[in-house]
């Protein structure tokens, strides 16, 4: 059974991660003999100077989802590289580094300060964080996104990776921008500007006022989105929204998506990334099915096969 | 520490009072873990509805882990319909602890606001036959929020009950209560839980009497790990999660 997925030059040995913000920097998750069996980990955004994050309340619960302002609370990238990374380099499975600059100069320090250390298998630009104040996401910006995205490859010594943003008109131009710019993969969608309101004090809930809907609600959309985009571009799809169990990964994957990220549901079982992973296994033995590629966007069309 | 997530058989959940329930689980590898104000955190249901874990002191570890829950919302409705026999999904033990009582003391006081009296219980059980003077101020809105508290009083606690509206004990806040505390700073220290209010006045009655305070604080949670940082609250040394960093803090390190 083959389920080994590339990214540029990266082979991942199977199509299962985690989304960024969802695993903190992965020693909070407790069997690290478990979390090697991931085909990558993808620890929280670390940008180049340290971040405090949002004022709390930071989280809602919501229908079947979580509302999130966190606002990337990190240490910075030096304190990240220096206490962080040894001990995601030391769990043995592709780290992909997410990284935010607030401007060009920022990403491009970023992406020096990665390219100097080892053990970073890719990185992941998070065009699309809605909870940083900013009016306009480089990831609502099809040109911003291109430019970003070049000026990262011609740096950057590992993959890059996009991180698209689902609060746009169209998102398959803004994946065409990054996969024009040389991105190696798209990764969507981060969390849809939500909010949810006290009725007692009238007053938002969230300290940052809005934040990012993410969780079971909004899988449908992320998937819509994906099978949108998958008929768009060639580089592959991570895939990310709401995903909690096999059925939904397998969905992603059947809509174009070549790697499934779990999110919001790592909060909830922390085992769920394996359990799907397992699961995945387990499909395509029942529908012998030798290679994983053989799933990925094998969608068909009720009508046609009538 | 080794954190276990299983399921594991409840073995009761019952009624103790009109607002509060008493889960008992047959979680025994989590029980020899687990230290006085630590959490676990529960699954309520299967399905994602709704989809977080909900945290709970630990209100006693012996052969079982039990937690005192109050039914406030969707969660501990749904968690109060569960019965025994069935299995739940149970990561723990989180959090770190209070800290044992430094050298010299000789008076411990607790003070518990409604259902943040439940990690009293662990902490007197840990507390208990040790010498020391053990004191409970317990502050509850009504006579709805009073169980038995035959289990302090073995334990050696004095117990004083202050109730909002004085159906039992002293009417009035728990701070009415603060007259039972002695006020060396070198014999007597506190621990505390229960709403920001009660926190608030409990902390200033601290600082002005200069005694040592350990305060347990409850968040909203999500990952209940210290990964997704969601239940950050403000102290002095900047933001820190509740379910890592806490929930013990100083109380003289948060912000209220």
């Amino acid at each position: 059974m083959n389920l080994s997925i590339q990214i540029g030059n990266l082979k991942l040995k199977n199509p299962v991660t985690v989304a960024s913000g969802t695993f903190g920097h992965a020693e909070e998750y407790y069997d690290s003999e478990e979390v090697k069996k991931l085909g990558a980990i993808v620890p929280k955004t670390v940008t180049l100077h340290a971040r405090e994050g949002n004022p709390p309340p930071r989280i809602i619960e919501t229908a079947s989802g979580m509302i999130n302002a966190i606002g990337i609370e990190n240490p910075g990238a030096d304190v990240f590289i220096k206490e962080k990374l040894p001990f995601l380099r030391k769990i043995g499975v592709p780290v992909i580094v997410s990284i935010l600059g607030h401007t060009d100069e920022e990403f491009t320090a970023l992406i020096r300060k990665f390219n100097a250390t080892h053990g970073v298998s890719a990185l992941e630009l998070n065009l699309s964080c809605p909870n940083l104040k900013n009016k306009t996401l480089v990831a609502q910006d099809p040109e911003a996104t291109f430019r970003i995205m070049k000026m990262a490859k011609t740096v950057s010594n590992v993959p890059v990776i996009a991180k698209l943003s689902p609060n746009v008109t169209d998102i398959t131009s803004i994946a065409l921008a990054a996969e024009s710019a040389g991105a190696d993969a798209v990764s969507l969608v981060n969390t849809f500007v939500a909010m949810a309101i006290d009725i007692k004090t009238r007053t938002s809930i969230l300290g940052n006022i809005t934040g990012g809907l993410s969780g079971p609600a909004i899988k449908p959309i992320a998937l819509s989105m994906v099978y949108q985009t998958a008929k768009k571009i060639r580089i592959p799809i991570i895939a990310m929204g709401g995903i909690a169990t096999t059925k939904d990964a397998l969905e992603f994957l059947i809509a174009g998506a070549s790697v499934v990220a779990v999110g919001t549901f790592n909060f909830v079982n922390p085992r769920a990334p394996l359990e799907i992973l397992n699961g995945i296994k387990e499909y395509m033995r029942e529908h012998k099915v030798k290679n994983i590629k053989e799933i990925i966007g094998s969608i068909g069309h009720k009508h046609e096969t009538r | 520490m080794p954190k276990i997530q299983n399921k594991f058989r409840i073995i009761s959940n019952k009624k103790v009072c009109q607002r509060f329930h008493r889960l008992c689980l047959d979680a025994k590898a989590i029980a020899k873990n687990v230290r006085p104000g630590q959490f676990i955190h529960i699954r309520v249901s299967d399905g994602i509805t709704p989809l977080f874990r909900r945290p709970f002191s630990v209100f006693r570890a012996r052969k079982g882990i039990e937690i005192l829950y109050e039914t406030v919302g969707r969660g501990t409705e749904i968690l109060a319909s569960r019965k025994s026999g069935e299995y739940l999904d149970v990561l723990g033990p989180l959090g770190n602890s209070f800290s044992m009582p430094p050298k010299g003391t000789r008076r411990v006081v607790m003070i518990g606001g409604g259902v943040g009296v439940a990690p009293m219980l662990a902490l007197s059980d840990a507390l208990a036959k040790k010498g020391y003077e053990l004191v409970l101020l317990y502050g509850a809105r009504t006579k709805g929020h009073i169980f038995k508290m035959d289990e302090f009083k073995k334990n050696g606690c004095k117990v004083f009950i202050a109730t909002n509206d004085g159906s039992v004990g002293v009417k009035g806040y728990v701070s009415k209560l603060f007259s039972k505390i002695e006020t060396n700073p070198q014999s007597t220290v506190v621990y505390t839980c229960g709403p920001h209010p009660m926190l608030a006045a409990v902390k200033q009655f601290v600082l002005e009497n200069n005694l040592r305070c350990e305060v347990s604080c409850e968040e909203v949670m999500a990952c209940g790990l210290g990964a997704c940082l969601g239940c950050s609250i403000k102290t002095t040394d900047g933001y820190r999660t509740t379910c890592h960093d806490g929930p013990v803090f100083d109380i003289n390190k948060i912000i209220f």
